[in-house]
């Protein structure tokens, strides 16, 4: 049955992707899959954690036919390892999914190969007997070319003759295309893992364990120097975030080069302050500090850091926001953001390992977790399209070229909005070139790389018409 | 570890798979002579590479209480996963090099197929 399922999973593979660009193949790509593996692994459906997954795939794979953008597509990708990952070991953490994701789609076959031998299961080749089967065919197909050779330069119509055998009828690449495709499914159908990672991801908790013995004398003198870098750092965080408000709150009309140096340096110093708390916090909180009586003032001066911290990423969203007001929004800005989210999600875990006593793993698997969810949900949005139509409507200063120079999903946005802009020298040319290349792009695509800008394409063409 | 035959082996499926890419673009009867030569050059390689990046491995790695079936499943899928991503770059650099495409793929392939037949002398010696 398996086999089965490979070799149309295989054709379909060469059928979707030789020769093509990226588009509607991605998505039907992802349906194939997600029966493959679901027909091969009836069991592993049954679980909760591999069904989220699936959903993620499902939902990637649409926005990939939608969105037809770099982010969508890299998303699609992240949530196909992290599929294959799931079916190989479900409960393990995210980065663990990744890497037996990975390694299934990479060497899942050799993997297998040597398991089943090893474990004494029987070849598919132990009926047959391989060494006389490759000797009748390579040692005929040897000499009979030898011989060919040989004759052909002894008679000149037999030399014609054989330069007159073409197999150009035969597309070669596709094969191959097609055998890579059969590896691909071959590897992920039944996906592997890579033991030991895997083994040491399920038998570690989240929960810290008290080291025995308890030296309490060490423990107060550690106390001690938490508290008094603690405090220190404390005021002087406080010290900053009043000089900063206080800048803000001095002058309300900042140039762009002002207000970039100060998102930037906000940014910097943000970087080096949550890098420094965390590893602190970590440091005094790594072993036996987390179950000594007397810690209560070294745990409330780190949640007092955090909240800090936590106010200071505050003051950069107000900072970015100003910006993004007056010069409208660019992927930078908006980097700023994912960047200021993860802080705050990096303080926050960072709040309950301290609060809940939590080891450092719990730290890494929940921040990865988050930012793996981050890039799904990033992926929903069409951000070509949707900066296009912020930075128009709301920008006091538009950058019609950045708006240029981004990818075609725009295209359709500036050509029906061009008229709206104030536009300078040839901008107008060039929006109308961006416009009828991708047109032209549209219109030579194959059924393999169709994506809804195609089905938009008609409706576009319409509505301008009627505007004109 | 029986190394020469692995050699051995491994340049016999190299040049099988090189050849088998290396013909897309085009193949001449007068080709044939080419392939049974290019197993010098390409044995050359296999050599280098095995010696130099697989064997360490299970020189280093081996040891009374570590099998090689263990040194196989702790080391062999990082390894795979580096190897793949070199070979991916290589590829994705000469895009329109057959013979260059051909070669990063006969090495992703060989390099795999090498650990598993080092893997699978001790899996012999026990079975």
């Amino acid at each position: 049955m398996k086999i089965i399922i490979t070799i149309i999973a295989s054709m379909l593979f060469s059928t979707l992707f030789y020769d093509q660009h990226i588009g509607l193949n991605l998505t039907v790509f992802s349906l194939v899959t997600l029966v493959a593996l679901g027909i091969s692994n009836p069991s592993k459906l049954r679980m909760k954690e591999t069904l989220i997954v699936m959903g993620l795939y499902l939902l990637t794979a649409i926005l990939v036919f939608f969105n037809h953008s770099l982010l969508s597509i890299i998303a699609n990708c992240a949530v196909f390892f992290t599929l294959v990952g799931s079916f190989s070991e479900a409960t393990s953490s995210v980065y663990v999914k990744w890497l037996n994701g990975i390694y299934s789609s990479i060497a899942g076959t050799f993997h297998r190969n040597f398991e089943d031998k090893s474990e004494n299961k029987k070849p598919w080749n132990e009926d047959v007997d391989v060494l006389h089967l490759i000797k009748i065919i390579v040692i005929p197909l040897v000499v009979v070319i030898l011989f060919v050779l040989l004759y052909k330069d002894g008679n000149p119509f037999f030399e014609e003759k054989v330069a007159a055998i073409n197999f150009d009828f035969i597309n070669f690449q596709w094969i191959l295309f097609c055998l890579l495709g059969y590896y691909l499914f071959s590897n992920i159908i039944v996906p592997v893992k890579v033991q030991p990672a895997t083994d040491s991801d399920l038998a570690t908790e989240n929960q810290l364990k008290p080291l025995e013995p308890l030296n309490e004398d060490n423990l107060k003198k550690e106390k001690q120097l938490g508290t008094v870098v603690l405090a220190l750092l404390n005021t002087l965080i406080v010290l900053y975030i009043i000089s900063d408000i206080a800048f803000l709150l001095s002058n309300t009309n900042f140039a762009a080069s002002v207000l970039s140096n100060q998102v930037h340096n906000g940014i910097n110093a943000l970087i080096a302050s949550i890098i420094f708390a965390i590893i602190i916090i970590l440091y005094f909180f790594r072993g036996n500090l987390n179950f000594f009586d007397e810690n209560k003032t070294l745990k409330n001066l780190s949640y007092l850091w955090i909240f800090l911290n936590a106010f200071l990423v505050l003051l950069i969203i107000v900072k970015n926001a100003q910006y993004i007001d007056a010069f409208g929004l660019t992927y930078k800005r908006i980097g700023v953001y994912v960047y200021l989210f993860m802080t705050f999600i990096g303080l926050t875990t960072t709040f309950l390992k301290v609060y809940q006593i939590k080891n450092l793993w719990f730290l890494f698997r929940k921040n990865v977790s988050v930012a793996f969810m981050l890039l799904v949900l990033c992926s929903v949005v069409d951000w070509d399209a949707f900066i296009t139509n912020y930075n128009i409507k709301n920008a006091d200063s538009l950058d019609v070229n950045y708006l240029i120079e981004l990818s075609n999903n725009n295209a359709f946005i500036l050509h029906q909005k061009k008229d709206r802009m104030v536009l300078k020298s040839n901008q107008g040319a060039r929006i109308d070139l961006k416009y009828s290349n991708y047109v032209s792009v549209l219109e030579q695509s194959n059924w393999q790389e169709l994506s809804y800008d195609n089905f938009k394409l008609k409706t576009d063409i319409k509505s301008y018409e009627d505007t004109k | 570890m029986k190394i020469p035959s692995n050699l051995a082996k491994s340049s016999l499926l190299a040049t099988g798979i090189f050849w088998v890419i290396g013909m897309t673009d085009g193949f001449h009867i007068n080709m044939m002579a080419f392939m049974f030569i290019s197993y010098i050059p390409v044995f050359v390689c296999c050599t280098g590479t095995i010696l130099l990046t697989i064997c360490p491995f299970y020189f280093f790695g081996e040891t009374k209480h570590f099998s090689k079936r263990q040194v196989f499943q702790r080391f062999y899928p990082y390894y795979s996963i580096v190897c793949f991503a070199l070979c991916a770059y290589g590829i994705y650099e000469n895009t329109n090099e057959t013979f260059l495409i051909g070669f990063f793929v006969a090495a992703f392939f060989t390099t795999m197929q090498s650990w598993i037949w080092f893997a699978k002398e001790s899996a012999d010696e026990t079975v």
